[in-house]
């Protein structure tokens, strides 16, 4: 279901978790109940910056059926493209943000037999909800955490309540051996991983090599960070747009007024699929076919870019 | 690879892919004295019927990890059952390949009082429970591995038309 409403959310707790990471607990700011939301689901906020607003979409924590408040973990990096940054320096305890309906590209797999949870990093936060849902579903899981070593206290404590299950907590990459973890998985196993995109093409490669069927590995798409600016042609209007070093041509495009349908905002729901004319785009996103990608005939702007100065594009 | 019976199996496969290229071969021989060998490195097992070969398969999915691939060669009832007990086991099907040979008879499901009639080659056939005169569709289930079969004279009661045989 796609729901395009708003809801209203008002801030109602924030605690850090560490320096770096910090727990938001958003409630109705009408205080009625929110809608239920999927395990692995994200919420979309819209953050209304000084200098311009932000939408960056953030995994879940809280259990799918939890709709007195939705909780979520965010990380404030370095290369931040603002939302986080706003969030960690602005928001306040009783602000209200818009936010999408809580919305699921990262769904749990019914009729898997077993469920392998790989993440890295902030890749934690959809997995968190996965654990609540299959620990009450009684379903057998397996789950690896990669975390650098100062963070593995802060994941420990994350993972305390699910501690009597196969968790496995691993600081940095080395200890992990993906080949060995994916060849000795049951028949009926799904992995789903979650995390920086090496790791996730590491378990897409070490799935394959493995025989592993494409159908049975899932993967979190975060919005790819930024690159080169480029310039962006409207075919229609004939306008010109530039695209920064650190935003996306999504919201570059937003920023400018152009309406632009958006939803996951990571490359992974075709919401806003457009139409390519001119220009070789840079495709970061897992939406599009080989095939479409190779034609360049549409580019997905909440994640992609250009490799030329320039991509005219059918708005 | 799992196989019903040795006739034509060579049928199924792609120019250059040969029998001997699959690690396991079992193979179904109807001989009351077949018996799998139980040594896990031979690559040829047999196996006295459909049943026999079933519960061996059961016990061998339930140990066997990701990464597997199942080949089933027979009739069409035969490897859509096969296919069913993979399924049982977490098999999807990108890891199982089926390929159909042999009679084209069909197992019909009464959609009325829901038996199974067994190795029906004609388009018109007489339920063998509650021995209504089914038209056999086309309509396949996988779930129940079977046609639909519906009450040929509904309309007009014991408006027959003429049974051809089209599933030999």
């Amino acid at each position: 279901m796609i729901r395009s409403e708003p809801l209203s959310l008002r801030l109602r707790e924030s605690r850090p978790l560490s320096p770096t990471l910090r727990h938001l607990s958003l409630d109705a700011s009408d205080g009625g109940l929110l809608p239920t939301s999927m395990p692995g689901a994200h919420l979309s906020l819209t953050l209304a910056g000084r200098q311009r607003t932000f939408r960056n979409s953030y995994s879940i924590v809280s259990r799918h059926d939890e709709r007195a408040h939705y909780e979520i973990i965010v990380r404030r990096t370095a290369e931040s493209r603002g939302g986080s940054a706003f969030i960690y320096d602005e928001l306040r305890v009783g602000d209200v943000i818009s936010a999408s309906t809580p919305n699921s590209q990262f769904p749990l797999q019914n009729l898997a037999r077993k469920h392998l949870l790989i993440a890295g990093g902030i890749g934690i936060t959809p997995m968190l909800s996965f654990l609540a849902a299959l620990r009450e579903r009684q379903q057998a899981l397996e789950l690896h955490q990669v975390a650098r070593m100062a963070e593995v206290e802060v994941v420990e404590k994350l993972l305390g309540s699910f501690a009597s299950h196969d968790i496995n907590i691993h600081a940095g990459r080395s200890t992990l051996r993906l080949d060995e973890v994916l060849a000795r998985q049951p028949l009926g196993t799904h992995v789903y991983c979650c995390g920086p995109q090496a790791l996730m093409d590491a378990v897409d490669a070490a799935a394959a090599a493995t025989g592993w069927p494409a159908s049975h590995v899932h993967r979190e798409n975060f919005g790819a960070a930024g690159g080169e600016p480029f310039t962006v042609r409207l075919a229609k209007s004939g306008r010109e747009i530039a695209v920064g070093e650190h935003e996306t041509m999504l919201e570059a495009l937003e920023n400018a007024g152009v309406p632009m349908a958006s939803l996951c905002r990571g490359g992974a729901c075709g919401e806003c699929r457009t139409g390519l004319l001119d220009g070789t785009p840079d495709h970061r996103d897992h939406f599009l076919t080989d095939s479409e990608k190779a034609s360049c005939t549409a580019i997905m702007p909440c994640v992609s870019r250009a490799k030329t100065s320039s991509l005219t594009i059918d708005l | 690879m799992v196989m019903e019976s040795r006739n034509n199996a060579a049928s199924a496969f792609a120019e250059g892919t040969k029998l001997s290229d699959f690690d396991e071969r079992w193979l179904i021989v109807s001989h009351s004295q077949a018996i799998p060998s139980p040594h896990d490195r031979d690559r040829d097992h047999e196996f006295r019927s459909v049943q026999h070969l079933l519960i061996a398969l059961r016990h061998r999915l339930s140990r066997e990890f990701m990464g597997f691939r199942l080949y089933v060669i027979g009739t069409e009832p035969f490897v859509w059952k096969v296919r069913g007990t993979a399924e049982e086991f977490g098999l999807g099907c990108d890891e199982v390949r089926l390929f159909a040979i042999g009679s084209l008879a069909r197992r019909v499901f009464c959609n009325h009082c829901r038996t199974i009639t067994e190795g029906v080659k004609t388009d018109i056939v007489i339920c063998s429970g509650c021995r209504a005169n089914l038209f056999v569709r086309d309509h396949f289930s996988r779930r129940l591995n079977a046609f639909a079969g519906v009450q040929v004279d509904a309309e007009v009661p014991g408006e027959i038309p003429e049974a051809k045989e089209l599933y030999l």
